[in-house]
Order: C-alpha cells, then sequence, then structure tokens
C-alpha cells in the first residue's frame, strides 16, 4: 500500500484489490462486521448509486464482505419488525452508512423514518443513537456529508451534514450521489486495516485528493486556451462554470456507471458535486462564458 | 369495533411513507397515506437561475431523476419558446427510456418479490416476518435467482443513462435543445447491444416470474382497484415521422377514453399542511397551514376535472390499448412488467432512427420574464414542473409528481387514490397485514418526490399530533 501517493490508490483496480482482500479476510476469520444503511433526508440515490456498483457490486458487498442488516429501500420487513432489525445492531459491531441530511426543523420531525411503540423515530435520533454505537459512520453523498441539496438556501427543514449533530469522526463520502466505488473502496479499507488516511475534511485521501482540473483530459484545450461556448462542445469546459478546478475527486480517471462517461464527456461542466458546500457555492451550474 | 393499524416504515419504496388503516370484519374500511418527509424545493428554487433548474430538480429523486430533467427541461423551452428536433427528440427520450428499465426491474425485483416469495434466510436484510408464501420450491427458487440476477441487468439500464446521459443518477445529458452529447455509431451499438440483453432477461424471465405469481396469489385481481379513473399526459408520442409510440395524453374515466386537458388540473388541499390557496392557478406559490388539525400529510390533491386520477404503468397500458385485463393490484404490478417491455420496442425504434454527428445545442439566453410548463409521463405516471420567470431568476416554481396523484389527500368527498385502492382489502393477521404492503407497492410510491417538493413554513407543535 502507497497511501502517500494518491495517484497511485486511485487506480481503478485498487477497488478490486481491497475488495477481494476484504473478502478473503471474511472467509478465513468466518465473521462478517453488520453494516447498516440509513437513508434520511434526501433522495435516495445514493443507495440507487450503490445498486450501480461494478466489481465489486452490490452481491458481493453482501454475500462476502458484511452482513447487511437494514436499508429502507431494500429490507423486506416493514412497519416496527423493521425498526426493530434496524436498532437490533446496537451493542454489536457495526458499521453506519448515512445518506440523506439530517433534519433538525422541529428537533427533527420534518423526516420521519419509522415508529417505535406508536413513537415516531426522527432521522434525527436515529442518526444520534446509531451513530453513537456505531464502530464506524461513513456519510455517503453530498447531503449526509455537508447538507448537500437538501440543506440548499433557504434550507426549509434545516438539514445538516451527520458530522454536525454527533461528537465522534465521521468519515465524509460527499458527491452527488457517492461514486459506488468511493463508497465501497472506504468500506474495504475499514474491513481490512481500519480506518483510511483522510484529508482535513475527514474524506479518504484515496479518492478526493486530486482535483479534477489537475487529471482532466480535456487540459490541453484549457492550457491552449480552446474553450467550449456552449454545452455540447468537445472542448474545455471551464468558461460555462466548470468547477473541475476546485473539486478534489477522482471522476476523469474512474468514470461512472461501469466507468463509461462522466459529466465532462458528457460535453457539460462538472458542477462540483463531490465538493463541499454543493450545490449552493457550487452555482449557476451552467453560465454562457463567466469571464465575459 | 374496527382495529387500528399503523405501518411505518412503508419500505421497498422510495422515501418515508406511513399508512393508517381501520380494519373492521377482516377488511379495510378506512385508510390514510402520509408522506413524511420534506425539504421544501420549490421554495429553494426561487430565485435561482432557471438553467440550473434541470440539474437541481433531479436531485428531488434518486431513483427516477432523469424524469425530473425533462419536465424542467420541457418546462424551460416552453417558456423560452425553443421549439426541438427530431433528432434531439430521440436522444432526450433514449435517455430517459433507459431511466424507465432501471426503475421497472428494480422496482420489480427488489422491491416488489420480498411481497410474494421467500427469500433466502442468509440474507437478514431480505427476511420477512409474515408467512403468506404460496409459490412451490421450484418456482420460487426461480425467482429468487432472478432477484440476483437482475441487478446486473439494472445496472446495465443505468449504464445506458450514462452512455449519453454522462452518469446516473443525476444525469448530465438531458438539457434544453435535447441532448449535449452527439450520437455516434460505437455508442449506438452499445446501447443496442445492451438493450437486447435486456429485452431478452424481460422476457425470458421477468414476464414468466410476474404471471406465476399472479397464478398464486390470484385474489390480488380483485384487491386494490380504487377509483378506476386513469390519466397520462403522454409519452413517446407525437413524433412527426415515427408518430406516437406508446401513448398520446389521454385521460379514462366512466368507460370513457378522452383526450388530455391540462386546464383541467387543479390542486385541492384542505386535507394537507401545504396549502395553494389558488387550486385553479398551478404559477401560484403555495403556503403553509400547519394548524389545520384536519391536514394529516404534506401531499396536496391534484384532481382532474375535481376526481381523483390513477397514473402510472398500468394507466398507460390501459390508455394506449396495450393491457386492458383490470384495474387491480396485480394488474398494476403485470402492467409495470409489459411496460418495460414495450419501452424495449420503443428504444430499439428510436435508437436506429438516430442520426449520428449532430449537435444539439446552442448558446440559450434567459428569458427575461415568463411562464411555462413541462408535462411529461415518465416511470410512476404524470409528472409536471410549472415555472414563471422574472429578472431572469425564477419566481415560482411547482411541481407534481405522479406520486402526488396516487398518493395525494383526500378531499371532502374523495379519499386519495391509494386510500381508496385499499378500501376492502382484506386482512388476514391485523400484527402482519402483508396485503397492505402489497397493494401500496403496487403504486411504486416516491415519497421522495410527493412530499418534498412543497414549501415548508412555520410548523407548529400540531405536527406531533397529526403525525
Amino acid at each position: 500500500m502507497q497511501q502517500n501517493c494518491p495517484g497511485y490508490s486511485d487506480r481503478r483496480k485498487y477497488i478490486s484489490e481491497l475488495v477481494n482482500a476484504a473478502i478473503n479476510q471474511a472467509e478465513t476469520t468466518g465473521k462478517k462486521k453488520k453494516l447498516v444503511w440509513l437513508e434520511l433526508n434526501g433522495c435516495s440515490g445514493n443507495i440507487i448509486s450503490l445498486l450501480d456498483g461494478f466489481e465489486p457490486n452490490l452481491e458481493y458487498m453482501m454475500t462476502a464482505m458484511t452482513d447487511f442488516i437494514y436499508c429502507n429501500s431494500l429490507v423486506a420487513k416493514e412497519g416496527s419488525a423493521a425498526m426493530e432489525q434496524l436498532f437490533s445492531v446496537i451493542g454489536s459491531d457495526f458499521i453506519l452508512a448515512v445518506e440523506g441530511a439530517v433534519s433538525k426543523r422541529e428537533n427533527g420531525l420534518y423526516n420521519i423514518i419509522g415508529r417505535v411503540n406508536g413513537t415516531a423515530v426522527t432521522g434525527l435520533s436515529a442518526v444520534t443513537r446509531l451513530g453513537e454505537a456505531a464502530e464506524y459512520v461513513i456519510a455517503v453523498g453530498a447531503c449526509a456529508s455537508h447538507g448537500g441539496v437538501s440543506g440548499a438556501k433557504p434550507n426549509p427543514s434545516e438539514c445538516v451534514g451527520v458530522q454536525k449533530v454527533l461528537k465522534r469522526r465521521v468519515i465524509n463520502c460527499p458527491g452527488c450521489p457517492c461514486n459506488p466505488d468511493w463508497f465501497l473502496g472506504t468500506l474495504a479499507y475499514i474491513l481490512l486495516y481500519g480506518e483510511p488516511p483522510l484529508d482535513s475534511r475527514n474524506r479518504p485521501q484515496m479518492f478526493y485528493s486530486i482535483t479534477i482540473h489537475d487529471r482532466c483530459p480535456r487540459r490541453s484545450y484549457f492550457d491552449n486556451n480552446i474553450f467550449a461556448e456552449k454545452l455540447g462542445d468537445q472542448t474545455c469546459m471551464f468558461k460555462l462554470g466548470c468547477r473541475g478546478p476546485i473539486t478534489p475527486i477522482d471522476c476523469p480517471v474512474r468514470m461512472w456507471n461501469n466507468h463509461v462517461n462522466w459529466p465532462v464527456k458528457c460535453d457539460t461542466p462538472c458542477i462540483g458535486c463531490a465538493q463541499f458546500g454543493f450545490p449552493d457555492a457550487m452555482e449557476p451550474f451552467i453560465t454562457y462564458n463567466t469571464t465575459r | 369495533m374496527p382495529q387500528k393499524i399503523t405501518i411505518n416504515p412503508v419500505t421497498r419504496i422510495s422515501g418515508f411513507m406511513e399508512i393508517n388503516a381501520d380494519v373492521d370484519n377482516g377488511a379495510v374500511v378506512n385508510a390514510k397515506t402520509k408522506g413524511l418527509m420534506f425539504r421544501g424545493f420549490e421554495q429553494m428554487l426561487v430565485g435561482r437561475n432557471p438553467f440550473d433548474a434541470v440539474y437541481f430538480t433531479e436531485r428531488i429523486c434518486g431513483i427516477c431523476s432523469t424524469a425530473h430533467s425533462m419536465a424542467s427541461t420541457l418546462a424551460l423551452e416552453s417558456v423560452m419558446g425553443i421549439e426541438v428536433t427530431e433528432q434531439g427528440r430521440y436522444l432526450r427520450d433514449i435517455i430517459h427510456g433507459s431511466e424507465f428499465l432501471q426503475n421497472h426491474l428494480r422496482h420489480f425485483f427488489q422491491m416488489t418479490i420480498p411481497d410474494y416469495v421467500k427469500m433466502p434466510q442468509n440474507f437478514p436484510l431480505l427476511n420477512a416476518r409474515h408467512n403468506d408464501y404460496r409459490l412451490p420450491k421450484e418456482i420460487n427458487d426461480r425467482i429468487v435467482k432472478n432477484y440476483f440476477d437482475s441487478l446486473e441487468l439494472s445496472r446495465s439500464a443505468h449504464q445506458m443513462v450514462a452512455i449519453f446521459g454522462g452518469k446516473a443518477p443525476h444525469n448530465h445529458g438531458i438539457f434544453i435543445g435535447g441532448a449535449t452529447m452527439q450520437a455516434t455509431s460505437d455508442k449506438v451499438i452499445s446501447m443496442l447491444s445492451i438493450l437486447d440483453s435486456i429485452q431478452t432477461f424481460i422476457e425470458e424471465k421477468m414476464l414468466p416470474d410476474v404471471y406465476d405469481i399472479a397464478k398464486y396469489y390470484p385474489e390480488y385481481y380483485q384487491i386494490g382497484g380504487g377509483y378506476g379513473n386513469l390519466l397520462s399526459y403522454g409519452i413517446f408520442d407525437h413524433y412527426k415521422e415515427l408518430g406516437t409510440l406508446y401513448v398520446d395524453p389521454l385521460v379514462y374515466t366512466n368507460g370513457d377514453i378522452t383526450p388530455f386537458n391540462p386546464d383541467r388540473i387543479a390542486e385541492v388541499s384542505d386535507y394537507s399542511w401545504c396549502k395553494n390557496l389558488e387550486p385553479q392557478d398551478l404559477y401560484h406559490q403555495p403556503i403553509e397551514d400547519t394548524k389545520d388539525l384536519k391536514a394529516y400529510t404534506w401531499v396536496k390533491a391534484p384532481r382532474y376535472e375535481n376526481k381523483p386520477f390513477e397514473v402510472g404503468p398500468l394507466a398507460r397500458q390501459w390508455l394506449s390499448g396495450e393491457y386492458r385485463n383490470g384495474i387491480s393490484a396485480m394488474d398494476r404490478t403485470i402492467a409495470r412488467v409489459l411496460e418495460a417491455k414495450k419501452i424495449c420496442a420503443v428504444l430499439k425504434t428510436l435508437l436506429e432512427n438516430l442520426r449520428p454527428g449532430i449537435n444539439f445545442q446552442q448558446v440559450y439566453e434567459v428569458s427575461v420574464g415568463g411562464k411555462g410548463s413541462g408535462l411529461i409521463d415518465t416511470t410512476r405516471g404524470a409528472l409536471g414542473h410549472w415555472v414563471s420567470v422574472e429578472n431572469r431568476q425564477i419566481l415560482t416554481y411547482q411541481i407534481i409528481t405522479p406520486s402526488a396523484w396516487n398518493f395525494c389527500a383526500r378531499d371532502d368527498e374523495h379519499p386519495g387514490v391509494a386510500e381508496r385502492a385499499l378500501i376492502g382489502t382484506p386482512v388476514q393477521d391485523v400484527k402482519d397485514p402483508v396485503e397492505i404492503g402489497r397493494v401500496i407497492r403496487s403504486f411504486d410510491p416516491c415519497i421522495s418526490c410527493a412530499t418534498h417538493v412543497y414549501t415548508a413554513g412555520q410548523y407548529v407543535k400540531t405536527l406531533e399530533v397529526n403525525v
């Protein structure tokens, strides 16, 4: 492991290697850690993105890497039985993955995720209880990491990221959504070695250390002052408001959905969805010449 | 004396929902569907750059994000008076159609199947509590295998979205003018090749699976019908050369099919905390009245000619004449699978008619002012965005999602669509009312879409009483 060289650890293969090693370890020890996926106030797009994971995929994750205990979008049980299953992990070793923001308005009542003995369970109370008991907490996606779109101004439901309501370390994997590799690679690292090397905002360095601009395949157009005038042009998107220069993430080398495409290759600007402050700090998303 | 049942959370849906049902003599006599998450997108959109609505509104929903990029793009084109070329339409409809496949595969296998099929015991995630499983072992095992095999196909459907859309969820490719990328032959053939495997899976696995479930759970043809009012804004329709490949904007009520007229939509809100004081005016920003003790949900009540209407795959299959067996929970589930097959055929036609090497984009100028709407059918049914622009900024934004139609609040005369569909549903065991979940999931609820879109206001303590 060459942790001090982010370029090395960003290679696509690295994730499969980590995951295979984690699987081997789980098989050898015969004990898998429990995983809880807690959906809060958001679009539930990060679990959809996880379902889009490819090498590793969800099937591997739930058969070989972890005991997958709970996820509102997938769990077979419903009602109070589902809530019992969710909170049954307290007292055992488990990893908590959270997607969606924590709504603080009216003590959390803007996001009710279930009911226990007739009492509403808010996202705020669930993340507090589970977050304090978990061995690791991973915030998956922009909303869980820093509020994201759910917390966009004027933030009607007073949404914040998970770290704002927990006094313990939260590993942040921002992105809208989080690329499945960013989550699964982080999970695999935890299973193998414990907490991965993090940057000052608790993002795993192996994914979040080099800007899109530094590795953009259209960088030569930027260097030669050849700029796109409109979406659909195949040159540098800088003057259309591309946030690649301020967004440290590996989209240009990893890409999305079986590694086939990403926003700049789609002839559109990066909108900085993997950077803190998205969306408000990244808007306007589309302008026709920011230097005018 | 009726027994009261509460299910919260209703899992295997997108978002958070509670069902309250009164059960008397073994059947539901009264029901309430409640959306329990709020973000306030319409309020967030006010003052933003109109162009940003496309990528912003996608974030309403992670499972059907492409739907919102379509409706917002259509609404902006309507404000700006932009006419889209046929090739531009084809390309973005291909991205949107691919999203249908991802949704239908996942809703049928990952969200519906655990209601009817006993899942393997070694996955705590997949063990249900009820015990109403009726499939012979051989069929049960086959569908369990397809549950897992389907994951590869739904993943490839999202790969199709990404090939022309950049990424999924939350694509970048659908925009004013059609799409941002140009078609190229390598991409087209890649799409056709993935489509071929998805189509084979739907025809050889998904269709036999749904008909086997229908055979062993036949009473669901008589359960969960509801009003029988069906509505579609149209989808894959009125192409200049190709005509209508799927369904025109139509409504069905009292046995008659008539053309859909957008002016007949209104939003009533007597039982919702969110009030539209001008029910006929969809460019009116809603306000809140959380002190209203009658109210019980954030979902408002869209009405067509003052009546609740069901939207979604069954409505489209019925209106297009593809499937008219009946209106029930099972018919809804079958219609969704049949629609997945139909969408494959539509996508194939569109892909074969795509011409490579056309740039659909221009330098667009934001309108100084004006208003417009984008109405289109999408995975779960009819979706509408209504936007008005002033001083080059968004002044009002109104969204009525398919799940707002299907999971609407009641009005003085009518329970909501799903509430009405639940009435009469037999419940064998009030402690494990599996029947209610089966009826509700036949509508494919997306509460991320249905509730959070409304402007959230001063929310007083009555919430605790009402929710």
